[in-house]
């Protein structure tokens, strides 16, 4: 039956991993916010070929849930990486490839899309009048960029990059499979070792509660202060 | 990659496909039907009830669905224990359905209370002075000019819901990617890329063609915001 005590205990072993979740989260965040700046300024290219495979690339992967693409990369990652070396002479053990390294591969990949989107929302957001305002007052390309786009940009793209980032906490999860450790990992691993599945999973849960209410609340809050004097 | 493999396996992935099938249609229909009191209690404001679908909402979105799952794997039989019922298990179908249809329907109430306040005051106010019965105003007035309005975030709801049934096979039920894991684990590690891509595939086969249903719904939208003039105020924003 459910005992109180055990997801207290849970609750102290998954707050361990918590940081590195976070700090996983981060990682994933900011290589697939690169790879959608990329991708937007690729696209922006409006290079005839190069635009219609990213187009399917992109359809491809908003199409497949992210346990499928995970399992893909976990598979065909070594293979790819050692066919890839083997090109310079380099040899590799494709066994010595880290799982978190495969994670870290997918959603990086899985998100860019989404970023790019978030990415190209924002930029669509910025008044052209702005940048020409700035260009007659002689700033230089530079501090246009600085001072005027991406204050503006950022503002625009903060809540949804948020929100991203939450997602990516959750996607996280599905770490397991892969055998990372992360909050929802570590719930099993706890409920594994004391029998009390549940309790471990009702700590988990309410771990990830916590954090996404922290966020959001962080995320209004720095919202609310660089929407001042904007608008 | 071996061409010829995968089309082999492809027949017993089809076989499956009515699983996943049975347990989306099932928790869209369910979740639905859930999501209506939902979002009204919202609209509403109902003092305590309110409360309750708040708290509601932010579990369903702060929790990851896999996570989701096993709470609903491993808690229904205990509720069911302390409520009385002498249930010491239940099947990973039924735990998973029951799952996605709470997580869609909270889900999905987040598109139709956008759609219901999209419709302006003056609608409902026009009604009234008409003479029209509460129901009347419903059937008659708002539901006509929300169902466009809500359609094509019901259509992506499904999308999701399509992906997220993708995550079932964790506690068990031998759908599409139950199926995968059961193959690739059945072929002593050779062809495991051939079968997930096979998957992947399968997957966006069927997000495609509901992608092509929800863009046309998106176009009706446009259309019928431009001609009545309304301006959603807020968009329904909920992601897995």
């Amino acid at each position: 039956m459910f005992d109180i005590v055990t997801v207290f205990e849970s609750l102290i072993e998954i707050v361990k991993v918590v940081p590195k979740t976070l700090f996983l989260a981060l990682v994933i965040l900011i290589l697939s916010f690169i790879l959608g700046a990329m991708l937007t300024y690729i696209q922006s290219l409006n290079i005839p070929v190069v635009k219609q495979i990213i187009a399917v690339l992109q359809s491809f992967l908003r199409g497949t849930p992210n346990v499928v693409l995970l399992y893909l990369v976990y598979y065909s990652l070594p293979l790819v990486v050692t066919s890839f070396l083997s090109l310079f002479g380099v040899g590799f053990d494709p066994a010595s490839l880290n799982s978190a390294a495969v994670v870290i591969v997918t959603f990086s990949i899985c998100y860019s899309v989404f970023q790019s989107e978030i990415i190209r929302g924002a930029l669509h957001s910025l008044d052209k009048d702005q940048i020409e305002a700035a260009q007659s007052l002689g700033y230089s390309t530079s501090q246009t960029l600085r001072k005027v786009i991406i204050p503006q940009v950022m503002t625009e793209a903060l809540p949804d990059t948020m929100n991203a980032f939450l997602i990516i906490i959750k996607a996280l999860s599905l770490a397991f499979l892969v055998t990372v450790v992360d909050i929802f990992a570590q719930a099993r691993l706890v409920g594994a070792q004391t029998f009390s599945y549940l309790e471990a999973f009702v700590a988990a849960a309410l771990v990830y509660w916590v954090i996404c209410g922290a966020l959001t609340y962080v995320v209004n809050k720095l919202e609310n202060r660089m929407r001042r004097g904007y608008v | 990659m071996d061409l010829q493999y995968m089309i082999s396996i492809l027949p017993e992935f089809l076989r499956v496909i009515p699983i996943t099938m049975l347990v989306v249609v099932v928790s869209a229909v369910f979740g639905f039907l859930l999501s209506v009191p939902v979002a009204g209690i919202r609209i509403r404001k109902v003092p305590v009830l309110n409360l309750i679908t708040d708290l509601y909402i932010s579990f369903t979105r702060s929790i990851p669905i896999l996570l989701q799952l096993f709470l609903f794997f491993f808690g229904i039989p205990v509720l069911l224990q302390l409520l009385g019922f002498d249930v010491t298990n239940i099947s990973a179908m039924t735990a998973a359905i029951v799952c996605l249809i709470i997580y869609n329907g909270a889900y999905m109430s987040e598109v139709i209370r956008p759609a219901y306040l999209a419709i302006e005051k003056g609608q409902h106010e026009a009604a009234e002075s008409l003479g029209y019965t509460r129901f009347q105003k419903l059937t008659k007035i708002i539901i006509p000019q929300m169902t466009p309005i809500a359609l094509p975030g019901l259509g992506n709801a499904i999308i999701h819901l399509i992906h997220d049934s993708s995550l079932v096979f964790a506690i068990g039920v031998v759908d599409i990617m139950g199926l995968a894991t059961i193959i690739s684990s059945g072929s002593f590690g050779m062809q495991q890329v051939e079968v997930f891509l096979t998957v992947a595939f399968i997957y966006w086969g069927i997000s495609f063609a509901s992608e092509q249903i929800i863009r046309y719904l998106e176009r009706r939208k446009k259309r019928v915001l431009n001609r009545t003039g309304y301006e959603m105020k807020e968009e329904a924003e909920y992601n897995v």
